[in-house]
């Protein structure tokens, strides 16, 4: 029921006015209590400075991090009590098996067990193998987030530092062409996914614009998102239209950092431009490398809009996001989805702590002593 | 652009000004406009679909200029909107987007800026540890998150209200903004906090008067991302809004996407609102993109 605009409004416009007045009463008691303690009043007033986000993480990080934990071992759809299943939504997630083919031609069904559906199918001449598993959905999802991730994010950050070295060119005009790369990042995320959506449609504007080379090597007109072969490649252009010139626009303000003096020492050393951008840019870069590259694949394992708004049969456009999305609000299952959730966390996790290890080698950090000197 | 001249100038002067360099000088400027087109048809693409009648939409040829051009979709939709929920008018709609925008946006900048003046300016113990704790957040699955949240709020009572997506704002939720903001108090020296605790202002005074004032640069900038980030946010209403009079923009959209054009896509309409969606976010880009893009380098680069 729609109580009008005013009556939708004022009661939040009034809880929202009584969480600040709290939060300040909260800081000032936090204050007081130290002084009491006999803490220093600088250190004092620091904690209490900082106590709206401790108070927020404890709610809505710590707390809902480990209900969510707590729900993945639980069946839970809402209407009744969360009930304690152990590790059954884990078992029902890693379900796999793995089936040999007695002939090219036979069903995947018919190769699998019972309520075993098909991931991935590898035929050869005498028969081959097909992998099931139980949550078809779950793995066909990370089948199609983590190859995304792992393509669009080289590519992207590729892109990103190539636009960069262009616009280090001493280029006129800076200011319009940064201000140019960065839009498609500002737009909104509902608005891209939707206009994609209307590009590669069959009728849209690529398909259009390639009829002619589709006429010369006699293909029909394809149908990017309901083709599992295409979905990926579509997506990937989206995702680069999205980020490469924000990110080239980080990449540059790094490039616009690094000393004239490096290169002119490279240059007396004898050093070519290849030698120059292998041997002084890329080390003087790779702080901001590594930042974009943190931040771009967190994104990309998270990417929410673009399966929201653009239709493709389930088995070829639902990202990991999306699919927990669905299982948790669409259909309750807010125990198994709990459960996807963590392991979509371990995934994260897992890449962040690959890149940070792999960081040692490749990032190369300015003595903080020697920058400020 | 002052930064033009920096940098790698001297590099450059070193070539000479000869025909090679001309060469390539065109050659960079190709590829520059090359990307630039990359970058511009799908926008263009949008705005110009946006005015197109139905009949101009399936013709299969790539074309532009709208001929006639009708500007009359950016009333239509509405209209067409309304039929079906007389409710969900523009107003409403607009209305909704800006008070959700208006009071997460306050109260991140509001936060974020107050916990950064914690931890730049005050020594205490266990800060640096918290203040990692904090970046590390930025990890975490927003989705992870959702369904405890989700539970919180439904038993408080405020599913399908603005709360979730309003207030907690004020627990500075951005890790991003407290890190840009404490990069730029740091760099504020001592000495203009210490004149003013000699002359007798106390902590908020000093917050108030003596250090906003110095951040402003990257204040701007965090209000151009909040607004964008809050304006254009999509999951927690999707998630805690179920009247539809009550949608922002981005919910309206798929509602209209979902209802209208399951037989036959109207993208004219869609597009319109595509482009009404995105065109406040552009033009405050637009306004203070030279303090917006110099902001997000200072994270960037000294991160």
């Amino acid at each position: 029921m729609d109580p009008g605009p005013i009556a939708t409004y004022l009661p939040t416009l009034v809880r929202y006015a009584g969480v600040a007045i709290g939060l300040v009463v909260l800081m000032i008691i936090v204050y007081r209590v130290q002084i009491a303690l006999g803490v220093n009043r600088e250190a004092a007033t620091g904690r209490a400075l900082v106590v709206p986000w401790v108070v927020g993480f404890l709610i809505f990080n710590v707390f809902t991090i480990g209900a969510s934990l707590y729900l993945s071992f639980t069946e839970y759809n809402l209407f009744k009590a969360p009930e304690w299943v152990g590790t059954a939504n884990y078992e029902q997630l890693f379900s796999l098996s793995l089936a040999p083919l007695e002939s090219p031609d036979q069903r995947s069904s018919d190769a699998l067990p019972r309520r075993y559906d098909e991931i991935i199918r590898v035929q050869t001449a005498s028969g081959g193998f097909v992998l099931g598993a139980k949550e078809e959905g779950f793995w066909r999802a990370i089948k199609l987030t983590l190859p995304y991730a792992f393509l669009s994010v080289p590519l992207g950050l590729a892109g990103a530092l190539a636009v960069a070295l262009l616009l280090n060119q001493h280029v006129r005009y800076l200011g319009f062409w940064r201000v140019l790369y960065y839009m498609p990042a500002i737009l909104p995320a509902v608005a891209t996914a939707l206009l994609w959506r209307w590009i590669f449609s069959p009728n849209g504007l690529l398909n259009s614009a390639f009829a002619p080379l589709y006429a010369l090597v006699n293909i029909p007109r394809p149908n990017w998102f309901f083709d599992p072969a295409l979905a990926m490649p579509a997506f990937i252009i989206i995702s680069l239209w999205g980020v490469f010139g924000a990110n080239s626009v980080i990449l540059l303000a790094g490039l616009k950092g690094i000393p004239a003096e490096l290169y002119e020492a490279a240059a007396i050393d004898g050093a070519g431009e290849w030698s120059k951008f292998r041997h002084v840019t890329i080390p003087m870069l790779s702080p901001a490398l590594f930042y974009n590259l943190v931040t771009s694949t967190i994104g990309a394992l998270q990417v929410f809009e673009v399966a929201a708004f653009i239709q493709t049969p389930d088995s070829v456009g639902t990202f990991l996001n999306w699919l927990i999305y669905r299982e948790a609000f669409d259909l309750r299952h807010m125990g198994l989805a709990s459960a996807m959730a963590w392991i979509m966390l371990l995934i994260i996790l897992a890449l962040t702590a690959l890149i940070f290890r792999s960081s040692e080698a490749w990032v190369f950090y300015q003595g903080a002593r020697e920058e400020k000197a | 652009m002052t930064t033009t001249t920096s940098g790698t100038s001297a590099v450059w002067s070193a070539h000479g000004a000869g025909r090679g360099y001309l060469v390539r000088q065109g050659i960079v400027y190709g590829l520059l406009l090359l990307g630039a087109a990359l970058v511009l048809i799908p926008f263009l693409w949008m705005i110009s679909t946006s005015l197109k009648t139905e009949e101009q939409l399936f013709t299969g040829q790539v074309n532009f200029i709208p001929d006639p051009a009708v500007p009359g979709n950016y009333l239509e939709v509405w209209t067409k909107l309304n039929s079906i929920k007389p409710g969900m008018t523009f107003s409403r709609i607009i209305g909704n987007t800006l008070f959700i925008t208006f009071l997460a946006m306050f109260g991140e900048i509001l936060s974020a800026s107050i916990v950064a003046y914690g931890f730049a300016r005050f020594r205490w113990r266990g800060r640096n540890v918290l203040f990692a704790i904090m970046l590390s957040t930025v990890m975490i699955p927003g989705i992870i998150t959702r369904v405890p949240a989700f539970l919180i709020w439904k038993q408080l009572g405020l599913l399908d209200t603005y709360d979730p997506m309003t207030w907690p704002s004020l627990f500075a939720w951005g890790p991003l903004y407290v890190f840009l903001m404490r990069q730029f108090y740091l760099t504020v020296p001592r000495e203009i906090e210490e004149a003013a605790i000699l002359d007798g202002a106390n902590v908020a005074q000093i917050y108030w008067y003596v250090m906003l004032p110095l951040i402003r640069p990257i204040l701007l900038a965090i209000a151009v991302l909040s607004f964008q980030g809050n304006w254009n946010n999509f999951q927690s209403p999707l998630i805690y809004l179920t009247t539809p009079e009550k949608y922002p923009l981005a919910l309206a959209m798929r509602f209209f996407d979902q209802s209208l054009s399951k037989e036959a896509p109207q993208w004219q309409y869609m597009m319109a609102m595509a482009t009404m969606m995105a065109t406040p976010v552009l033009i405050i880009y637009f306004l203070a993109q030279k303090q917006f893009l110099d902001g997000i380098n200072i994270g960037a680069v000294k991160g």
